[in-house]
């Protein structure tokens, strides 16, 4: 399996943050897990990338930070939430990724074509 | 988890001591933290634990440009620092150690050499005995002195140079301290009331009138005072210097860094309001010593002279919440 290249990835580290954060507030270790699980840990995305996610998002108001303990383990945990600008730049990232497919798929060669079943991922 | 710790610590240890670098340090550690004790929960052993836990930490450069720290990142800044590993952390303070105890078995024989003399006196012997005897003490004390200010000698550069530890040896150096530091207070304290009461055993021989063994009630007198004088004096200088070899190694680090953090957060070094202060204090015990020798010898008043000690505590004292910065 190929592994997936960061450089890709980097423009839409918002938008799965973003998404993991529409459904309830969360903390940097659980996204990062459900990041792996939803992807069947095709991404694990590293710490720093999260962290550098996170500042830069709170910076621009698209997400704001609290401290809670209310996992039930006794952990002060710093928890992010959505705000409305994050839902409204979330849409904007969809949009925009929903055009990117679009462009970038009149020039992938279906899998027939090129002779092998290499699986593409 | 020490291993994780330290290697975030080791990554973090030459960034400026910002509030956000401290939050972003903070931050990776709650998620590294998570992490490892799940993989550990799910049933993998430490070191996988530990491994898979590195290796996904990614790289600093990635939030250097939010932290504002990019060209300490790539490492333009503060290498010059010597790195002291934590054997010779460790050989300095056993040596130092060495050198404490040395130093105050000096003080000890520089106090007590009077008593050889008072005593041989008191045996009505020849006063050149006496003297003999009050040589030999000092000349044992400035043997120790010379020899043991040599040895410790080869570690000057922790002083001279800029050093730096790493979390683990701060780790281990703070853990000494607070091991010792009941020993600390406690050799303090009876050094300190082994000299306040010097006078008490001697005033109350002279009351009583009682001899020793054919000796002089006065010369007996004298004799005690030098042996609580010279072994709270011991105590003193002892416990002081240890304590001062801990200190020394905990304040290698650059405090502007994330380094300085390791230990300055729980002792913070004194601040004074003004550089004019500080200078005030640095100079103050020495001042006050001067004075005191000044106006002791000049009237030979010893036995109130000493009143300067206790005042000049309460001044400091005062001083010091006048001039402190909080």
């Amino acid at each position: 399996m190929n592994s997936i290249s960061s450089d890709v990835i980097r423009g839409y580290n918002d938008t799965i943050i973003l998404f993991l954060l529409l459904q309830h507030p969360s903390y940097g270790y659980e996204i990062s897990k459900q990041i792996k699980t939803l992807t069947e840990e095709k991404y694990i995305i590293k710490e720093t990338t999260l962290y550098s996610a996170f500042t830069r998002m709170e910076k621009n108001g698209y997400i704001e930070s609290f401290s809670s303990n209310k996992d039930g383990s006794g952990k002060r945990r710093t928890y992010y939430r959505i705000t409305e600008a994050g839902r409204q730049y979330y849409k904007d990232k969809c949009a925009e990724w929903n055009l990117t497919k679009e462009v970038i798929e009149n020039f992938i060669l279906k899998e027939d074509n090129y002779g092998s079943n290499q699986e593409l991922s | 988890m020490e291993a994780i710790r330290n290697y975030l610590e080791t990554m973090f240890a030459n960034l400026p001591n910002t509030p956000e670098v401290l939050r972003a340090k903070n931050e990776l550690w709650q998620m590294m933290e998570d992490k490892y004790n799940e993989l550990i929960a799910d049933g993998k052993s430490d070191n996988e634990a530990v491994g898979t836990v590195i290796a996904e930490f990614g790289n600093l450069d990635e939030i250097s440009e939010d932290l504002g720290i990019r060209n300490v990142v790539s490492g333009t800044q503060d290498i010059t620092r010597r790195q002291v590993t934590m054997e010779e952390v460790k050989k300095y303070l056993h040596e130092s150690s060495n050198y404490a105890f040395k130093i105050s078995l000096g003080v000890f024989l520089c106090i007590s050499s009077p008593i050889g003399a008072i005593l041989s006196e008191a045996a009505s012997f020849s006063s050149l005995v006496g003297l003999f005897f009050l040589m030999a003490f000092v000349a044992t004390a400035v043997i120790l002195f010379v020899h043991s200010s040599i040895r410790i000698h080869r570690w000057d550069f922790l002083k001279q140079e800029l050093c730096t530890i790493d979390f683990a040896t701060t780790n281990y150096v703070n853990d000494q301290k607070e091991r010792y530091n009941p020993t600390y207070a406690l050799l303090m304290t009876v050094g300190i009331v082994l000299c306040v009461i010097s006078f008490v055993p001697a005033a109350i021989i002279d009351e009583l009138d009682i001899s020793f063994f054919g000796f002089d009630t006065d010369d007996m007198a004298g004799v005690l005072l030098f042996v609580f004088v010279a072994t709270g004096v011991f105590m003193i200088v002892l416990s002081y210097n240890i304590n001062n070899t801990y200190t020394t190694i905990l304040k290698l680090n650059n405090a502007s860094t994330v380094s300085g953090n390791y230990v300055s957060s729980q002792h913070p070094e004194t601040k004074y309001i003004s550089p004019a202060a500080a200078s005030i204090m640095s100079v103050y015990w020495q001042t006050v010593t001067c004075i005191y020798l000044i106006w002791s010898f000049l009237t030979f008043n010893w036995h109130y002279t000493w009143i300067i000690w206790p005042i000049a505590g309460i001044i400091s004292g005062v001083l010091n919440s006048a001039f402190k910065k909080n």
